[in-house]
């Protein structure tokens, strides 16, 4: 009886989890932004001073509920070595948010190199994508408007996938209440195309964990 | 009300943090643990048991525990682990050889369940010798790419010439102040 009630309990309470893996190159912002939103959309948590932030090497999770399912974020070390790691959570990950410094015009094009490499992967085919253009803080940065072209020039390899660039300032959401730029909307419109997506790849099993 | 309420979470924060520093023996854990404490090199024999040492490290109280790494006494370290806020996990990178048996207890110790909300940190040590095994080589050996639910971050280290350490600290420092 009490193994009946306790399922009932779990089954109601249980929210159904997803990882969301973010990308991109070194230095474009990944950990910074994954504080931000988890500041952010996490009541009563402070997240890492930006100043204290330092390259990842490893790995740095997070977890937010959301829109009544629970996010893993799995925020990955972007160094050259580093990422042929990158396809070890490919198979797991039910959105991608790639991350693009759009301060640095030389290293855009890199960016957009291994951006492609990621999209080829087959274990990620139709899996949702958020381009981030970070860094809209600088002046003279590329705006949305330069930076979208760039990044759809392969539409054959998106394909059919949701795919959406937005700006983004993971540091002034960081630090100004008033106007935390796109943090939680990208994260919102990414949970509405994991849900939709559920039937391509259901939740993550939690009994497994 | 908020202000109290800071205020006592702030009592907590000054808790003592409670660290394991782990590894085969030959490792480097003794050395790491008292270039932490001292600052400097001092020569170590293998240690059978344990040594504990308090280390303050940007207003952070830790107490460090450093356990015995040799095959007969590694079944005891489960002992210790309760309450345990970090782990730093310590490789010697120039031994590839017994990476595999590293890796092995490492994710024998990360099953446990009193270690689920333990942070983690490994060291890839003895980088000053040459030859050794970089980040990346240390990261696939260890099979790092599995662990998913827990925060970690592998760092380069020289315990004889003090390089590495810093930072892992640093990072280790305000993980464990952001804990959550």
């Amino acid at each position: 009886m009490y193994t009946l009630l306790y399922g009932f309990y779990k089954y109601m309470v249980q929210k159904d989890e997803f990882c969301v893996l973010i990308l991109g190159l070194d230095n474009a912002g990944k950990t910074t932004f994954l504080e931000a939103a988890k500041t952010k959309l996490t009541t009563n948590y402070n997240g890492i001073h930006p100043t204290k932030i330092t390259t990842t090497v490893g790995l740095n999770i997070g977890k937010i509920d959301i829109g009544g399912i629970r996010l893993n974020f799995w925020d990955l070390g972007g160094q050259n070595e580093l990422q042929s790691l990158w396809d070890k959570y490919y198979e797991e990950s039910h959105a991608i948010i790639y991350i693009v410094d759009s301060s640095d015009r030389q290293r855009i094009e890199e960016s957009k190199e291994i951006f492609d490499k990621m999209i080829a992967s087959e274990s990620l085919q139709g899996i949702p994508l958020l381009v981030l253009a970070n860094k809209q803080d600088i002046p003279e940065c590329m705006g949305v408007r330069e930076v979208k072209p760039i990044f759809n020039k392969n539409a054959h390899l998106i394909g059919k996938r949701d795919c959406m660039v937005m700006p983004v300032s993971a540091l002034t959401g960081f630090l100004q209440e008033a106007r935390k730029e796109g943090v939680d909307e990208g994260i919102r419109w990414l949970v509405d195309c994991i849900k939709r997506n559920s039937y391509l790849r259901p939740p993550r099993n939690q009994e497994d964990t | 009300m908020g202000v109290l309420f800071s205020y006592f979470k702030s009592l907590i924060g000054a808790r003592e943090m409670r660290i394991l520093i782990l590894g085969l023996d030959g490792a480097g854990k003794t050395t790491i643990l008292y270039r932490l404490q001292v600052g400097e090199v001092v020569t170590t024999i293998p240690t059978i048991g344990f040594n504990v040492e308090q280390v303050t490290y940007k207003n952070l109280k830790f107490q460090v525990w450093d356990l015995g790494g040799q095959t007969s006494i590694r079944p005891y370290w489960r002992c210790y682990y309760s309450n345990t806020d970090a782990i730093i996990y310590v490789v010697d990178s120039a031994d590839k050889e017994r990476m595999g048996i590293s890796k092995d207890e490492l994710f024998h110790m990360l099953r446990e369940e009193e270690l689920a909300d333990a942070i983690l940190v490994v060291l890839a040590n003895k980088q000053d010798i040459p030859g050794c095994m970089s980040l990346k080589e240390v990261h696939q050996a260890l099979g790092l790419e599995a662990l998913k639910n827990r925060t970690f971050q592998i760092f380069k280290t020289s315990a004889t010439k003090g390089e590495g350490l810093d930072m892992a600290m640093e990072w280790l420092a305000n993980a464990l102040k952001n804990r959550k």
